[in-house]
């Protein structure tokens, strides 16, 4: 390879390559474009991509396993006692514990996916959703309602390999 | 400008000495310097247009991980050493899962064994086209960083597709890899086996990077200017880089055939047909070779573990709070810049009692002050960038 060529050859080479890879791509683009014109156009994420954590507040119980498990705590929870009134007259009254608050600071999170994993109830998701970047970084965190409405994009698992 | 007359008798008093005696110059890169893969910044004293006592000042990216680990028990540990070497996330949980394991005398099963062998590989694959898109960079050629740069992105969508994260995997557990998503016992256990589709998106990726290979060796060895700046450049022999603890493929392009993969059996790399990869110099230029010849090992291996993939479990049994018992252990292992070790204390409980880490790029990187002794200026970004590590990996 290092044999020495004509002077310059290199140069019309490389211009070579550039003018093939061009004109192969303005012809091909759905073959050879690598990428996407993003704010028009979107990329769709795999359906395993940890991109948001949503919430569904019915199914949490505020047992704190989440928070406790976080690596760097980035979850906050305070929930309280409600009493049920029974069923039927006589029965007995049933204590349910009420989700106050479920915040997630994303300005914190490291993406891991722990809090979903070790959830018992399975209350947390991911979702691949990406855009929620805020210009202020007291706005990445998350409050119950928002991580709720996350609950809408969470996609169904893709199918297993046979 | 006028020159008084003060000025003419004095330069006509200046008599210059034969061996010209010139004022050394302290030059200073980084640390916010492109080729230094972080912020590394290089001290050095210049004499003229060459470079001696070039001192590296590292530091500037610590992070405390071995400490960090002491107060978190090991399932958050894997979020942390992902962060290590962030170009190869995946590759990093190995040794510190397998030293869990190895104190724990668990046995892993095969399942998992390969799914952890065919995504160590990816993440080899996109470590080395990271260099084979940075080197050339640095050199001044920014053509092979498109090509490179296109075929990772492929390789890191699979590895993305698989765990869920394109540079922070976090994707092995204690007795395997990550079981279910959801564990929880009312509805659904979503299973993290591979996706359906994996296989026949493997197959075609690694065929694209032996293509790519194949490429960028036209693109970057038929270059004249790349081979006259790497050829001879910044040769290492065997006694210094030994001396000096170097691993990886700045070991083995200076002959020395040293690759845990076949040594330690910390995954069934026995199993499967491959060479390792030595250059014959230790310049510049065989360790970009080495780096090359390694992607298309990695692609060879990948494409039959996919085929050689067993049936079964992906998590042997393993309570669900994990205790490691009391023990120490030393677990290497092949990363893709080199040795990667963990020393694993524990007492027993959730978390370790101290981990010590031996991270690829801080003894790959000592070797700077030897080799930058003399060198040209423009030579330090050559040498300095073929070592290829990240300032992640030196600082932790």
């Amino acid at each position: 390879m290092s044999s020495r060529t004509v002077p310059g050859s290199g140069l019309w080479k490389g211009m070579w390559v550039l003018l093939y890879t061009m004109v192969r791509t303005i012809f091909k683009p759905k073959k050879y474009l690598a990428t996407v014109n993003y704010p028009k156009v979107k990329e769709t994420p795999v359906a395993r991509a940890r991109g948001v954590i949503a919430l569904d507040q019915e199914a949490c119980t505020v047992c704190m396993l989440c928070a406790r498990n976080c690596p760097d705590w980035c979850i906050y929870i305070e929930g309280h006692k409600e009493e049920i009134p029974p069923d039927k007259p006589g029965g007995r009254i049933k204590v349910r514990n009420k989700l106050d608050r479920f915040d997630i600071d994303y300005a914190l999170c490291m993406y891991c996916g722990i809090c979903v994993e070790v959830c018992p109830f399975d209350a947390l998701f991911w979702s691949p959703e990406y855009e929620y970047s805020e210009a202020q970084m007291g706005d990445m965190m998350h409050d119950m309602d928002k991580l709720q409405d996350w609950l809408a994009t969470v996609p169904d698992q893709p199918e297993l390999e046979k | 400008m006028s020159i008084d007359a003060d000025t003419i008798r004095h330069l006509s008093e200046v008599s210059v000495s034969v061996e010209l005696q010139t004022e050394d110059m302290t030059l200073n890169i980084g640390p916010q310097h492109p080729s230094t893969h972080g912020v590394l910044r290089l001290v050095a004293r210049v004499d003229g247009e060459r470079a001696f006592d070039v001192q590296p000042v590292i530091g500037y990216m610590h992070r405390g991980y071995e400490k960090l680990a002491e107060v978190r028990t090991y399932p958050q540990i894997t979020t942390i050493v992902n962060r290590i070497d962030w170009v190869a996330g995946y590759a990093n949980e190995i040794p510190f899962i397998t030293a869990a394991e190895k104190i724990m005398e668990l046995e892993v099963p095969p399942r998992a064994q390969y799914i952890r062998l065919i995504l160590t590989e990816m993440a080899r694959i996109c470590s080395h086209l990271v260099f084979m898109a940075s080197y050339p960079l640095e050199l001044g050629a920014a053509s092979p960083l498109f090509f490179a740069l296109r075929e990772r992105e492929r390789v890191l969508d699979l590895l993305e597709g698989v765990t869920g994260g394109r540079f922070h995997p976090n994707f092995n557990r204690i007795g395997g890899v990550k079981p279910a998503y959801g564990s929880g016992s009312m509805t659904r256990k979503w299973v993290q086996d591979l996706p359906a589709g994996f296989y026949r998106d493997t197959r075609a990726a690694m065929d694209r990077v032996l293509e790519v290979c194949d490429e960028l060796d036209n693109l970057v060895a038929g270059n004249e200017i790349i081979l006259a700046r790497t050829k001879g450049v910044g040769v290492i022999p065997v006694d210094v880089a030994a001396s000096y603890g170097l691993s990886g493929p700045n070991l083995r392009a200076s002959g020395v055939p040293f690759d845990l993969r076949k040594m330690e059996h910390y995954l069934p790399y026995d199993e499967l047909d491959w060479n390792v990869v030595t250059g014959t110099n230790g310049d510049c230029y065989d360790r970009w070779w080495c780096r090359l010849q390694e992607i298309r090992e990695s692609a060879k291996m990948i494409q039959q573990a996919i085929d050689q993939v067993p049936e079964g479990p992906i998590q042997a049994k393993v309570p669900k709070v994990i205790k490691v018992p009391k023990g120490e252990t030393y677990v290497r292992a092949e990363n893709p810049k080199g040795e990667m070790g963990y020393y694993l204390v524990t007492d027993g409980g959730n978390g370790p009692y101290r981990v010590k880490i031996r991270s690829a790029s801080f003894s790959n990187l000592s070797i700077l002050p030897w080799a930058l002794e003399g060198a040209l200026i423009p030579d330090i970004i050559a040498i300095m960038g073929s070592l290829d590590f990240v300032l992640g990996d030196v600082d932790r």
